[in-house]
């Protein structure tokens, strides 16, 4: 279904195609493998980021979770990205709701301003914050960092949910009503549960985000502040160690983590939650 | 009905909105107008500011002015805040800064008149033209770290004029970042469109597998990526290596801190952002139109032309737009695998924010970024359909 | 005799203000009739449906449930089923979900509702698929589930707005007589919103016919298709021939129209037309006789221009009157095989078949 070939007739690929096939494949490879030699080299016995390592050990994982300074930056990302995601969920979603119940004029302007901090590039808002934060005494602090990071990702849960309510069947609020529903028992028993998707992928989205966020981290954490990308890029640029390379597995892992779970999402949804109509052949 | 619909909408919109505006908008404000604020000379010397305002431009100032600028300047430095102060004079001018230190050090020996003493120090002090320079800093505005940003600068009498050829790297890092961004995006897209073509016509259960590897670095932090090939491209690295066992080189390649790496890392980062959407788009083409054409008798090579590449279109822009955008910002892949040569307007926002303090050329660096962006995103807006829906996570 | 349960008085509709999609709409539904709303789009029977389910408010009149004005009474207050054309099935939620949702709103225990999600299960023959999503039924499926969820609360009232407009032929007939023996079954008041005129005519006790934001014509099925009210009525209800000419002479019941080419037809006068004014002829072409005439009133000599085979009957386009789509309907019976495009063929029919309509300029 819906592919572009045109089967005229049964027969083996192309030369074309074949070279189609083989460009791809490559392509592939290309993206995946930077990723992927992450992991040899994080296991090496030796001290330097060579291939083929010189044997394998946990040694550098081991240096990872005992040291203070990876631990203390692992914390803080946990903590920074949790916050932000709480808050940014949040508040996305009740905006999404609110500018899709509104019936006024200039929801086009509100949800451009609300989106503002996704095209902007990242070293204009860091400097923003940088000059900002420490002005009302919040530079250096976790605070400012969760504040930042919540504007930086809050525009992905509210495009997310605002999509998911704009999809949402309208007829599907008349029933309820027609089946004795108020407003407030249609909410919870019609809206929530079919928007409850989308909001879990806003949710992973801010999560990403603020995990993932080096530049403003760069201009407003001071060390007791740094999260698991700051203390990377300290790392990188004082000593080349392969701890480095365990963090990095690390964060590869826990994002291929969020992947699998939003692509779960997003089949629980195809399965669940889209209008009948829209799957049938 | 409707007012408590709309109510309730402003209640939920409410906490957001406030939120994105003390937060994001309002410091986004403060900056970008720092970038024609001019307010270091008249708030840290206002005495000399006020005295200068009475200066008719002709000849040198009075005395009082010169007695009031040494005292207000030894004030603040005894404050630690003549910084600024010497700062802004010395973008102005280059030297400004020695000379008023010097004069500042001498005062404490002056006996007599100020002016005299300075004169006699520095010819300078008694132009007429320093003069007008310290006026014309005294604000409230300035447009002077617009001009700097595109090599232009206030002449002695007021007239924009190129800057020295020493200090003209402004229009020269627009141009490179412009470059840099222009040929990650010819290559993001050249690769992106095979690729994306071979997924919407595999079977399913391999377009699965490639959409997911297309996925998986999507979702990795472009910190990780960057790092994978700042290891990558040492000199002692994996390439390297692989290179010298197989004795296709005889010395270690250079290829970490280039162009080269610079090219390399972008478009790994940027890739997915081309395939993506072309991807969706190029699923949505029926094959009916490529059998419609094949039965109204046009070869592989016309279809192709005439039907496919306009119906894969919006593919192409919305991706191209996309990696572009996100190219022209891009800060932490050159800081890190690129050369000094290699950097781009984001790198040189940080540098005059947090190294070389700056912030009025910084603020102007940014507010030109943002505009670029601005007319990109607009761009977008209004050309590739299914963008405003687009979402894609940067 | 009478016992209305839905009353519109003087319903008025406008959404923006400027354009009236409902002009001082009266209608009274009795209990337990099937009414079908019956119009083309943008006829205003929709916006009929959607105000009396409280959708939408009305812009002015008022509208009253079993003596109680609706005006200002929620949707989710007024108790009426509603089948919607997409169905509306929440598709979170199972089958039996879906037809618990309802009963939960009433806050009806949990036996009771378990033993009533069984009933109305069963009566649209879906017993066994009650732990089934929406998405994992056929279209079909899902049409009987919508039926029994809004059934399944026992409203006095029901809706449904164009119900079947997305199965295909077989099925829509199919349900159509399923509905209707629910209808019988249940004795609940049905109100019918379709463009399909053969589903108005097979399922109603009566059916108003909508166009331009007023009722045409409210009657029986026979009576909107025998004795149409107006024009509209009888060319939106049925095939029909259509000749236009100028009342001649008349009398009570009957009148003689002169055709523009002379020719002159006796046939039942609607309305009260003067000699002299403008009229239409309204005919169906199952009324007319091919080849054997009979004592009929209006007898002519008509020339075949096109034979369209159907199998159970055939259609003839003839020539008559002036008029060259003057179509008549027969079946092969007679001896009529050897028809030819072209012959020349006698036909007729009663006096009682035709109808003279005043004629209406928007046509």
């Amino acid at each position: 279904m819906g592919t572009a070939s045109i089967p005229l007739s049964r027969q083996r690929p192309s030369t074309g195609r074949l070279l189609l096939y083989a460009v791809t494949g490559v392509l592939l490879v290309f993206l995946v493998a930077p990723i992927a030699v992450v992991f040899p080299l994080s296991l090496s016995a030796g001290e330097l980021l060579v291939l083929p390592t010189p044997g394998y050990s946990w040694r550098w994982y081991a240096d990872f979770f005992n040291s203070q300074r990876w631990l203390l930056a692992t914390y803080n990302s946990f903590v920074v990205g949790i916050l932000t995601t709480l808050i940014a969920t949040t508040l996305g979603t009740l905006a999404a709701i609110g500018l899709y119940l509104g019936r006024f004029r200039g929801k086009a302007l509100i949800l451009a301003l609300l989106s503002l901090p996704m095209v902007t590039p990242v070293i204009v808002t860091a400097i923003a914050l940088y000059f900002s934060l420490s002005a009302v005494g919040l530079g250096s602090t976790l605070t400012g960092l969760v504040l930042a990071h919540t504007v930086l990702s809050v525009p992905y849960v509210l495009l997310t949910v605002l999509a998911s309510l704009q999809a949402f069947d309208p007829n599907l609020l008349r029933a309820a009503a027609s089946l004795g529903a108020n407003p407030v028992q249609s909410f919870y028993r019609v809206v929530l549960p079919l928007i409850t998707p989308a909001v879990a992928t806003g949710a992973l989205f801010a999560f990403a985000t603020s995990f993932d966020e080096l530049i403003v981290a760069l201009f407003i954490a001071s060390p007791d502040q740094f999260t698991l990308p700051r203390q990377m890029y300290a790392g990188i640029r004082e000593f080349l160690s392969p701890t480095i390379a365990a963090a990095a597995v690390l964060i590869i892992l826990l994002s291929v983590f969020l992947l699998m779970i939003n692509e779960a999402i997003r089949k629980h949804a195809i399965r669940h939650i889209l209008p009948p109509t829209d799957r049938m052949p | 009905m409707m007012t408590r619909r709309n109510l309730l909408a402003a209640a939920l919109i409410a906490p957001l909105l406030l939120l994105v505006f003390v937060s994001f908008i309002v410091p986004l404000g403060a900056t970008l107008y720092r970038a024609v604020e001019d307010a270091e000379i008249s708030t840290i010397l206002p005495k000399t500011t006020a005295l200068l305002e009475q200066w008719n431009g002709e000849g040198v100032p009075s005395e009082q002015t010169y007695l009031s600028l040494m005292n207000e300047l030894r004030e603040a430095q005894e404050q630690q805040k003549a910084g600024p102060v010497l700062n802004r004079l010395n973008f102005e001018e280059t030297g400004l800064r020695s000379m008023l230190l010097q004069g500042l050090r001498a005062s404490g020996q002056f006996s007599g008149s100020y002016k005299q003493n300075l004169i006699a120090l520095n010819p300078r002090w008694g132009d007429p033209h320093f003069w007008g320079l310290v006026k014309r800093s005294t604000g409230p505005w300035t447009p002077l770290y617009f001009l700097r940003s595109v090599d232009l600068k206030l002449g002695p009498n007021g007239a924009v004029v190129p800057t020295a050829d020493e200090e003209a790297v402004f229009i020269k890092l627009f141009i490179r970042t412009f470059e840099i961004s222009l040929v990650v995006t010819l290559i993001c897209a050249v690769l992106a469109y095979p690729m994306a073509y071979t997924l919407s016509i595999l079977p399913q259960a391999w377009t699965n597998i490639g959409i997911m590897l297309v996925l998986i670095p999507f979702w990795t932090s472009i910190l990780v990526r960057t790092t994978a090939w700042f290891i990558i491209l040492q000199r002692e690295g994996p390439i390297n290596a692989l290179l010298l066992s197989l004795h296709l080189v005889e010395q270690p390649v250079t290829m970490i801190f280039t162009r080269f790496a610079v090219y390399l890392a972008m478009v790994h980062v940027l890739l997915p952002f081309a395939i993506l959407p072309l991807y969706s788009v190029m699923k949505g083409i029926k094959p009916d139109y490529m059998r419609a054409a094949a039965s109204l008798g046009a070869p592989g090579w016309r279809r192709f032309l005439r039907i496919y590449l306009p119906l894969s279109m919006p593919g192409v822009a919305s991706g191209a737009l996309m990696v572009f955008m996100l190219s022209v910002g891009f800060y932490i892949t050159p800081a890190l695998v690129g050369g000094s040569g290699d950097q781009m307007i984001s790198y040189f926002i940080a540098f005059f924010t947090n190294t070389s303090v700056n912030w009025g050329i910084a603020a102007a660096l940014a507010a030109l970024l943002m505009g670029m962006t601005g007319i990109l995103v607009a761009i977008a807006w209004l050309l590739v359909p299914g963008f405003r829906s687009g979402g894609v996570r940067v | 005799m009478s016992d209305p349960i839905v009353v519109f008085d003087s319903i008025t509709k406008s959404y923006d203000g400027i354009n009236t999609v409902l002009h001082g709409l009266d209608l009274t539904i009795e209990r337990g009739e099937f009414v079908t709303l019956l119009g083309p789009s943008g006829s205003g029977k929709t916006t009929t449906l959607m105000i009396l389910a409280g959708f939408e408010d009305p812009s002015g009149g008022t509208i009253s449930l079993d003596g109680r004005l609706l005006n200002h009474v929620p949707a989710h207050q007024r108790g009426i089923g509603v089948v919607f054309q997409n169905y509306a099935l929440f598709p979170h939620m199972s089958v039996a979900g879906n037809l618990s949702f309802p009963l939960e709103m009433q806050g009806i225990g949990r036996a009771e509702r378990d033993q009533r999600i069984k009933a109305a299960l069963d009566m649209v023959k879906l017993g066994p698929l009650g732990e089934r999503r929406p998405s994992e039924l056929s279209g079909g499926q899902q049409q009987r589930v919508a039926l029994a969820r809004a059934l399944v609360f026992q409203p006095k009232l029901v809706l449904m707005d164009e119900p079947l407009g997305a199965l295909d032929k077989q099925l829509r007939e199919h349900m159509q007589i399923e509905i209707k023996h629910i209808h019988e079954q249940l004795g609940v008041t049905l109100v019918y919103v379709t463009h399909d005129q053969s589903e108005a005519l097979t399922m109603s006790d009566r059916v108003a016919v909508f166009n331009h934001g007023r009722i045409q014509q409210l009657a029986s099925p026979a009576t909107i298709y025998e004795e149409p009210a107006n024009a509209f009525v009888a060319s939106f209800i049925g095939e029909n021939n259509r000749l236009v000419g100028t009342i001649a002479t008349r009398d009570a019941t009957y009148c003689r129209m002169a055709l523009e080419d002379g020719t002159q037809i006796e046939a039942r006068l609607t309305g009260d037309l003067a000699i002299g004014s403008k009229a239409v002829l309204s005919l169906r072409p199952e009324r007319v006789m091919v080849g054997d005439s009979g004592p009929n009133a209006n007898t002519f000599n008509a020339r075949i221009e096109e034979l369209i085979y159907f199998g159970d009957h055939t259609k003839l386009r003839l020539s008559l009157g002036g008029s060259s789509g003057f179509m008549a309907r027969t079946s092969f019976k007679d001896g009529l095989r050897d028809l030819q495009r072209g012959a020349s063929i006698p036909v007729s029919w009663s006096r009682d078949c035709g109808r003279v309509l005043p004629f209406m300029e928007q046509e």
